[in-house]
């Protein structure tokens, strides 16, 4: 799985509570990304099995509006997020995959 | 589930038009979750003013048109590519030959972008850090192109080369709008009409 800037965000916010569903707006706004890149990511990331999804029940009291889709991560994405994100520098979005960084820094680097 | 808002019912539409795209399987369901997103933004309490909402949800239907692109397209990899190439070959470019048309056309792309920069910028306050990058960026860009437009084309109207440089250089966006809808010559026209200021 190649960790692109927007794909560590989207992961950030599943993992942060991976029981949670969440539906496709709240994920626009909290990892701050277009629905032209979220979408087709959220399809990538359940055509793989790491995250799944499901149609909300029609409650009574939800005023007429029309059932939302959820997502949320599967175990087993929960288990990669995470060993993804660790990789991943913190608090940084890398648009580079992580496997390609070199495991000792950059020359010169070390001072 | 059609809506009552005039907005809502364009941004259903779009969705609906996008998802013609995709499979046939995927389809409802895709414009069954798509709706209901579209009734959340429209719905967010968080976009103020709340006409930013209905700019959002077009914002949100472009989004949707890229996405279902990319996920019916063969090769996912390919798919920047191969827009690009549609972008510059197909979509028929409109060149209204009536004076009156041209300058709605301006006006309304002008109040279009004018309309997108506000909303970028209301929506991201202080400290503005990508949002104001990509303006800047897209307004170098976008003056760039009118500059090699003008200098690749034999002739341009009304007002001398020169004129329309400077026009593009010192109102970014508008000159360049105004370049090209009423300085542009279309590259399928013969002759244009007389030396400047004489149609």
């Amino acid at each position: 799985m190649k960790l692109t800037g927007p794909l560590e965000r989207v992961l950030r916010v599943l993992v942060a509570d991976p029981a949670a569903q969440h539906y496709g707006y709240d994920l626009m706004k909290a990892a701050r990304l277009p629905s032209g890149t979220l979408y087709p990511m959220l399809a990538r990331l359940q055509q793989e099995g790491l995250v799944e999804s499901e149609w909300e029940d029609q409650r009574p009291d939800a005023g007429g509006r029309p059932p939302r889709k959820y997502y949320r991560l599967t175990a087993e994405g929960a288990r990669v997020a995470r060993l993804e994100l660790a990789r991943a520098p913190a608090g940084r979005s890398t648009s580079r995959p992580v496997a390609a960084r070199p495991a000792h820094g950059m020359p010169g680097s070390a001072r | 589930m059609s809506g009552t808002r005039p907005v809502q019912r364009i941004a259903e539409r779009l969705i609906r038009s996008a998802c013609r795209r995709l499979p046939a399987d995927e389809r409802a369901e895709r414009v069954r979750e798509w709706t209901a997103e579209l009734d959340a933004i429209l719905d967010d309490e968080s976009i103020r003013p709340s006409w930013l909402r209905g700019l959002r949800a077009l914002a949100f239907c472009i989004g949707i048109s890229r996405a279902t692109r990319q996920l019916s397209g063969p090769a996912r990899a390919g798919s920047r590519r191969a827009r690009g190439s549609r972008w510059r070959s197909g979509a028929p470019r409109t060149r209204p030959n009536d004076t009156a048309v041209r300058v709605a056309v301006g006006v309304g792309v002008y109040a279009v972008v004018v309309a997108g920069v506000v909303a970028v910028l209301t929506t991201h306050p202080a400290p503005r850090g990508w949002p104001f990058l990509l303006l800047v960026t897209l307004g170098i860009g976008f003056d760039g192109y009118c500059l090699a437009d003008i200098a690749r084309s034999r002739q341009v109207r009304y007002l001398p080369k020169w004129a329309w440089a400077l026009i593009c250089l010192a109102q970014t966006p508008a000159g360049g709008i105004a370049y090209l809808c009423a300085g542009r010559v279309g590259r399928a026209r013969s002759a244009p009409p007389g030396p400047a200021g004489q149609p």
